[in-house]
C-alpha cells in the first residue's frame, strides 16, 4: 500500500514550500493532488457569471474560466514536490458541490477534466479521481433519475477514456452521496455492486482497464454503509482509498480516530478495515485530514502531520496483520489473556503458534486456548527466526522485558479490528 | 388482496390506498375498543398490532423477559379477544404485526434466546393468525461484527426464518424482514436487511424453498433515511416483495418515529427526508398495500387534548401519499 496525503488544509498552491516541507519531513513520500485547489466547487457554481466580484470570488485567473490554465497554477506545488522527493500518484479532478443547482456545464467540466487528465499525464500520475454526474431530482414527484444516471456517465467518462488513454492515466470513479435538502443521503455510486458493473461495462467499452474505483471512506460514513460489504463488491477495482473522519452527519475530512463522541468513534473503522483485508487491498491509501490540519496553528502542524503518518501506516499494518503473519512461520505470543485467545479463534489454526508466555505465575504450566503457558524466561531459547508477538496492551513495558531478556525478533498482536468476536470477554485472573 | 410474487401488486389502481397506524399508544388493554375506535375516527382502516409491547427489546436487551408469553395459545387468544373484538366493531383491520424483537439476544443465556425461538416465535404466528393478520414483521439478526460479516449474519437470520416458515406458510402469514440499523458509538449505521438486491434475493429463494409467499419485506423510512438510503431505488428494487410500510421521520440522526415531513436542515426549510422519493417508488411498483405509520411516539409528544388531532393529521398526510402514489395508475 502506497500512502499519500492531501495537502489542502495543510498548504495552498500559492505558497506551498512549508507545508510541503512538513509533509516531507513527517517522512510522507507522496501527495494526493487536490486539483479543487486551485478550481474549487464554489467558484464552478458561480461560472460564467458576469461580475466576479459581486459573486464574491477573488480577481484573476480562473481555471474555471480559462480550464488550460489549471496546471499552471500547481506550477509552484509541482516544483516543490520535485525539490522534496514528492511523487503525486493519485489526483483529484475539479468537482461540483454536493448541492449544485448548475446543470448546463457539462461542456465547461469536460474541457476541466480533459485538462486535469493531460496535467496529470505530464506530472506522471496514474490516477486521476473523477467524480460521476448525477442528477438532482429535488422534490420532484414524478422525475426519476433512476437509469438515466448510467447513461449520461457512460458517455462521460467514455469520451474521456481516449484522452486518459493518450495521458496514460487511469480514471476512477468515485462513491457519491446526493443532497436531499441538507441531508446527504447515497448517490451514484454508492452501491458497491452497481459501481462494480459500472466499471467493467466502461472498460469492455474503451477495450482496456482504463477505469477504476476510489473508495472515500468519508462518503461511505455519511451514508452509514457497511464498508466491509462494500469494498468486497468492488474488490480488486479499488485502486485508492480516500481515508478521513467525520461524525456521520455532515461534510468533514478529519484525522482518522478525531472523530469521537464520548470517547466512541463515529466511523465504522472495523468494516472498512475487514474489507480492506478480505480484497488484499495493496493500493493508494490517501489521507485526507484537511479539516483537522486548517483547524491547527502552523506552528503545530508538524506534530499533526507525524501522527497523520503514523496513523496511516498503522492502517496499513492493521490491513495487512495476515500477510505478516504470513512471513513468520514460528510464533511464539507473549500474553494468555483475551487478545491470545482472540489471536488463536482467528489465526491459531492458519499459523499456530509454539507456545504462549505470560508473567502471571499462576498460569505457567496450564494449557490455555490450546496453548501451553510457559514463563517468560523459556523465551530466552527460541528457534532461529522465531518472532515474539506481544499480545497485551502493555506493549511497551513488555517490549522493554523482551529486549532484556535478549529477545529481538519482536512483534505486535491487535485485537481491535478483528474478523471475528467472540461474544464475551474473559475476566482477569 | 392478492398480490403478484415479485412484481407489481394486482390491486384496483384506481382505488385509494389503506391506511393504517401502530396500536402502541393508542390501543389500551384495558379498553382496546375505545382505541380502535379513536383510530377510525381519525381516518384509519388498519392497525399495524404492537405483539412487541407485551415482551419488549428494553427488557430483553437486560437479559430478563416477562411471563407474557408462557401463556398457551388458548389463553393468548383469551387475552386478545377484546382486542379483536374492539378492531372488528371499529371496522379496523388488523394487516400487520409486529414480534417481539430482538429474537436472539447476543450474550443472553441459552434459555432466554431458546425462549425467544422455541416459544415467542410460534405464539406470535398463532397471535397473529388469530387476528387473521396476514403479515408479521420480524427483525434480522444483528451479529455480523461478532461473526465477521453480512452474510454470516444472514445465516443466522435464515435459520430462525427457516424455523418458522413452514408454520407461516400453514397459517397463511408471510414472515416480513426490515430494513434495520446498527449502532457505531452512538452513530447509526446500516444493520441487517439494507441492502434492497440481496434481500430480493434472499426473499425469493426462501419463497421458492417453500414453494409459498412465505417472506416478503417491510420497508421503514425512518431507519432507511437514518442510513441514507436511496428510497426509490430501494422500493423498485423490492417490487412486490414489499408487503409493508413503517412510515416515519427523523432528523437522519436519531431513531425518531415521528410525523413525515415534520423535519429540515436548511434555512429553506424543506423537509430533508426524500418523501418525493418514497413516493416515486411506490408508484413504480404499484404498491396496493397499506400506508401504515409507525409512530408511537407521535402520541407522546402531544398534548392529550390534541392526540387525536395529531393521529388525524397522520391520516391527512397518508391520505396525499395515497393519492400521489395512485395517481397516473387511474
Amino acid at each position: 500500500m502506497n500512502i499519500s496525503v492531501s495537502p489542502a488544509g495543510i498548504t495552498n498552491p500559492r505558497v506551498p514550500r512549508q507545508g510541503l516541507q512538513d509533509i516531507a519531513d513527517a517522512g510522507f513520500h507522496s501527495i494526493f493532488l487536490e486539483m479543487g485547489m486551485c478550481c474549487p466547487p464554489q467558484e464552478l457554481e458561480r461560472a460564467g457569471m458576469a461580475d466576479k466580484e459581486e459573486a464574491g470570488q477573488p480577481e484573476g485567473v480562473s481555471a474555471v474560466e480559462q480550464p488550460g490554465m489549471l496546471g499552471l497554477q500547481f506550477a509552484r506545488m509541482e516544483g516543490q514536490c520535485r525539490e522534496k522527493g514528492l511523487g503525486i500518484p493519485v489526483a483529484r479532478a475539479p468537482y461540483f458541490l454536493r448541492e449544485t443547482k448548475r446543470t448546463d456545464l457539462w461542456g465547461r467540466m469536460m474541457q476541466i477534466h480533459e485538462e486535469s487528465i493531460r496535467y496529470c499525464g505530464t506530472l506522471g500520475c496514474g490516477y486521476l479521481v473523477v467524480r460521476p454526474w448525477q442528477e438532482h431530482t429535488g422534490f420532484a414527484l414524478s422525475k426519476t433519475s433512476l437509469g438515466s444516471e448510467w447513461e449520461a456517465n457512460r458517455v462521460y467518462y467514455l469520451r474521456l477514456a481516449a484522452f486518459a488513454r493518450e495521458h496514460g492515466v487511469m480514471l476512477l470513479l468515485e462513491n457519491q452521496c446526493r443532497w436531499v435538502n441538507g441531508h446527504l443521503v447515497r448517490g451514484v455510486c454508492s452501491d458497491g455492486r452497481e459501481a462494480a458493473e459500472w466499471i467493467d461495462r466502461l472498460n469492455e467499452e474503451a477495450g482496456e482497464e482504463r477505469f477504476g474505483f476510489c473508495m472515500d471512506v468519508g462518503v461511505c460514513n455519511l451514508c452509514g454503509q457497511d464498508m466491509h460489504e462494500f469494498a468486497c463488491a468492488l474488490g480488486s477495482r479499488i485502486k485508492a482509498v480516500i481515508l478521513r473522519d467525520c461524525d456521520g452527519h455532515q461534510e468533514n475530512s478529519l484525522l482518522p480516530f478525531t472523530c469521537s463522541v464520548q470517547g466512541k468513534q463515529q466511523t465504522d473503522w472495523l468494516g472498512l478495515i475487514r474489507g480492506l483485508r478480505d480484497i488484499s487491498f495493496e493500493g493508494e491509501l490517501v489521507l485526507d485530514m484537511s479539516g483537522t490540519a486548517a483547524g491547527f496553528s502552523p506552528l503545530l502542524r508538524p506534530h499533526l502531520i507525524s501522527l497523520a503518518k503514523a496513523t496511516a501506516e498503522y492502517f496499513c499494518w492493521q490491513a495487512g496483520i495476515e500477510a505478516q503473519l504470513k512471513k513468520n512461520p514460528l510464533v511464539v505470543l507473549f500474553g494468555a489473556g483475551n487478545m491470545c485467545r482472540n489471536y488463536m479463534k482467528c489465526y491459531g489454526e492458519k499459523y499456530p503458534p509454539l507456545f504462549t508466555c505470560d508473567n502471571n505465575e499462576k498460569l505457567w504450566g496450564t494449557s490455555f486456548c490450546g496453548l501451553e503457558v510457559k514463563p517468560p524466561k523459556a523465551l530466552k531459547k527460541l528457534p532461529q527466526g522465531c518472532v515474539v508477538l506481544i499480545c497485551n496492551i502493555y506493549y511497551r513495558e513488555i517490549e522493554r522485558q523482551l529486549r532484556e531478556l535478549g529477545v529481538e525478533n519482536i512483534g505486535f498482536f491487535n485485537d481491535e479490528y478483528m474478523p471475528s468476536f467472540y461474544f464475551d470477554r474473559l475476566k482477569e485472573v | 388482496m392478492a398480490a403478484g410474487k415479485n412484481g407489481q401488486a394486482d390491486r384496483g389502481l384506481e382505488r385509494p390506498l389503506e391506511l393504517g397506524v401502530q396500536t402502541k399508544n393508542i390501543v389500551e388493554d384495558e379498553n382496546p375498543a375505545a382505541g380502535f375506535r379513536m383510530m377510525k375516527a381519525a381516518g384509519f382502516s388498519c392497525a399495524d398490532f404492537s405483539l412487541n409491547y407485551y415482551l419488549t427489546n428494553t427488557t430483553l436487551y437486560r437479559f430478563e423477559r416477562n411471563d407474557f408469553f408462557d401463556r398457551s395459545e388458548r389463553e393468548l387468544e383469551e387475552y386478545f379477544t377484546p382486542h379483536r373484538q374492539g378492531a372488528k366493531e371499529a371496522g379496523i383491520r388488523i394487516h400487520q404485526m409486529h414480534m417481539p424483537y430482538p429474537i436472539y439476544v447476543p450474550n443472553g443465556k441459552q434459555e432466554l434466546n431458546d425462549y425467544l425461538w422455541d416459544v415467542v416465535a410460534p405464539k406470535s404466528l398463532a397471535v397473529c393468525a388469530f387476528f387473521g393478520c396476514p403479515y408479521l414483521v420480524v427483525h434480522g439478526f444483528k451479529l455480523s461484527r461478532n461473526l465477521g460479516s453480512e452474510e454470516a449474519e444472514w445465516e443466522q437470520t435464515k435459520r430462525f426464518l427457516q424455523s418458522v416458515a413452514p408454520a407461516a406458510r400453514e397459517r397463511g402469514i408471510t414472515v416480513c424482514i426490515e430494513n434495520l440499523y446498527s449502532n457505531v458509538g452512538g452513530h447509526l449505521v446500516e444493520g441487517p436487511c439494507c441492502n434492497g438486491k440481496k434481500a430480493a434475493e434472499r426473499i425469493d429463494q426462501i419463497n421458492e424453498q417453500y414453494g409459498a409467499e412465505v417472506l416478503g419485506f417491510c420497508f421503514d423510512t425512518g431507519h432507511a433515511n437514518l442510513v441514507g438510503v436511496d428510497f426509490e431505488e430501494f422500493i423498485t428494487t423490492l417490487g412486490g416483495r414489499l408487503k409493508v410500510l413503517h412510515i416515519h421521520d427523523n432528523d437522519g440522526v436519531k431513531d425518531l418515529h415521528q410525523i413525515p415531513f415534520t423535519f429540515t436542515k436548511t434555512r429553506e426549510n424543506t423537509a430533508s427526508t426524500d418523501w418525493a422519493g418514497f413516493v416515486r417508488g411506490l408508484r413504480t411498483i404499484g404498491f396496493g398495500q397499506v400506508l401504515n405509520f409507525e409512530t408511537a411516539p407521535v402520541l407522546n409528544s402531544f398534548p392529550d387534548a390534541i392526540k387525536e388531532d395529531a393521529l388525524a393529521f397522520l391520516a391527512r398526510i397518508g391520505n396525499w401519499f395515497s393519492q400521489e402514489i395512485t395517481r397516473g395508475h387511474r
